[in-house]
């Protein structure tokens, strides 16, 4: 039997477009995702770094110049992909956080950050497992509010974040 | 009406069926009134088929392939020659032209399909950029601090980020992204607007 080239070549797509996506997806994805929330005052007032902050003191001081950084508020939780997690921050700031998709080592995700009812930002992004994404800015009593989101599949806290023990009451894991 | 001299002269024709349609009609109005002209007419006739018997009609069972094998025998001309030469390879090459096409579309779609990693290096390059472009309002003067800590950092255009911003909205006029990606770090600094 010939075969010609567009038979072989329809046959090989035919193959590749119907086969491969089991493939593709057979391997289990992670579907939760734990994220990770830091609410940080920083001002100029040298009062030096909250001990609270543990690892995040180095990489605060080496991406802003403030001289005081206080842990307000830590909060912590898990979803799934699709649902969307609350956390209620420090200042009357609400953060709205909604894992999209898990692609490799990527976490898609929605972040809205609300001042009260007000929405202040929304982004779209994908974050490095274990990465993180700093917001800050905003007043917050003399300084400013430095918010560091961290997101995992893994379910471990990524380095960057503070240490959990001791954080001040009002900052409740949700 | 014709005279016999005239018709006479267009018997052999007319016999043939050779005239001309009016002439056809002379003769033949002449010949239902003329005996004589009648009489050389069938005298035609008959010489014809006569000689039509006598002759033999040759085969031509064969003809036309001896034609052509005769033809074919015939010296080609260079020109000629080198045009189905080049004909030919134009064929080959056509057909090498399509297992190429057939080949590279299914590698195309393998990596298409199958290789979510080559996505993802595809996108790397474009990922600073498009988290830059997206920020309503790039780099814009954040406050002074912010500036003196990462002046001397790698940015975001630069370097392998951290974070894919595909979308990013807010209200105010003063946003700035930067990475910081040997601490797996990305900024959206949203100061407050005065």
């Amino acid at each position: 039997m010939t075969l010609r080239p567009g038979s072989l070549t329809f046959l090989i797509i035919a193959i590749t477009a119907f086969g491969t996506p089991g493939l593709s997806y057979a391997q289990p994805a992670p579907k939760q995702v734990f994220v990770y929330i830091d609410s940080v005052m920083a001002a100029d007032t040298n009062e030096g770094t909250d001990p609270r902050l543990g690892p995040m003191d180095k990489k605060l001081r080496g991406l802003f110049g403030f001289s005081t950084y206080s842990l307000i508020g830590h909060n912590e939780g898990q979803t799934d992909c699709g649902k969307m997690i609350a956390f209620t921050l420090p200042g009357g700031k609400i953060l709205h956080v909604q894992p999209r998709a898990i692609d490799n080592d990527m976490i898609a995700m929605e972040i809205v950050l609300f001042d009260g009812t007000r929405p202040m930002m929304t982004t779209d992004l994908k974050l490095k497992n274990n990465g993180t994404l700093i917001v800050g800015g905003p007043r917050y009593e003399q300084g400013m509010m430095i918010i560091s989101i961290g997101a995992s599949t893994g379910g471990v806290s990524p380095p960057m974040q503070a240490q959990v023990v001791g954080t001040p009451a009002e900052a409740n894991t949700h | 009406m014709a005279e016999c001299g005239e018709i006479s002269m267009m018997l052999g024709a007319f016999e043939d069926s050779e005239l001309e349609p009016n002439e056809m009609q002379e003769v033949a109005f002449h010949l239902a009134r003329c005996e004589s002209c009648t009489g050389i007419l069938a005298d035609y006739s008959t010489l014809g088929r006569d000689l039509r018997s006598i002759a033999a009609e040759p085969s031509l069972a064969g003809f036309s392939s001896a034609v052509i094998a005769r033809v074919d025998r015939l010296p080609q001309p260079v020109f000629t020659r080198i045009a189905r030469f080049l004909r030919r390879q134009a064929d080959s090459v056509g057909t090498g032209f399509a297992w190429s096409g057939a080949v590279a579309a299914v590698a195309v779609m393998t990596i298409i399909l199958m290789t979510p990693y080559a996505r993802q290096f595809a996108n790397r390059g474009a990922n600073s950029t498009t988290a830059i472009a997206t920020a309503e309002h790039e780099a814009a003067p954040a406050a002074n601090q912010v500036a003196q800590a990462t002046a001397n950092e790698p940015t975001m255009a630069d370097n392998d980020s951290h974070a894919d911003i595909s979308r990013l909205e807010s209200e105010n006029h003063s946003v700035a992204v930067w990475s910081e990606p040997r601490r797996d770090t990305t900024v959206i600094w949203l100061p407050d607007q005065p």
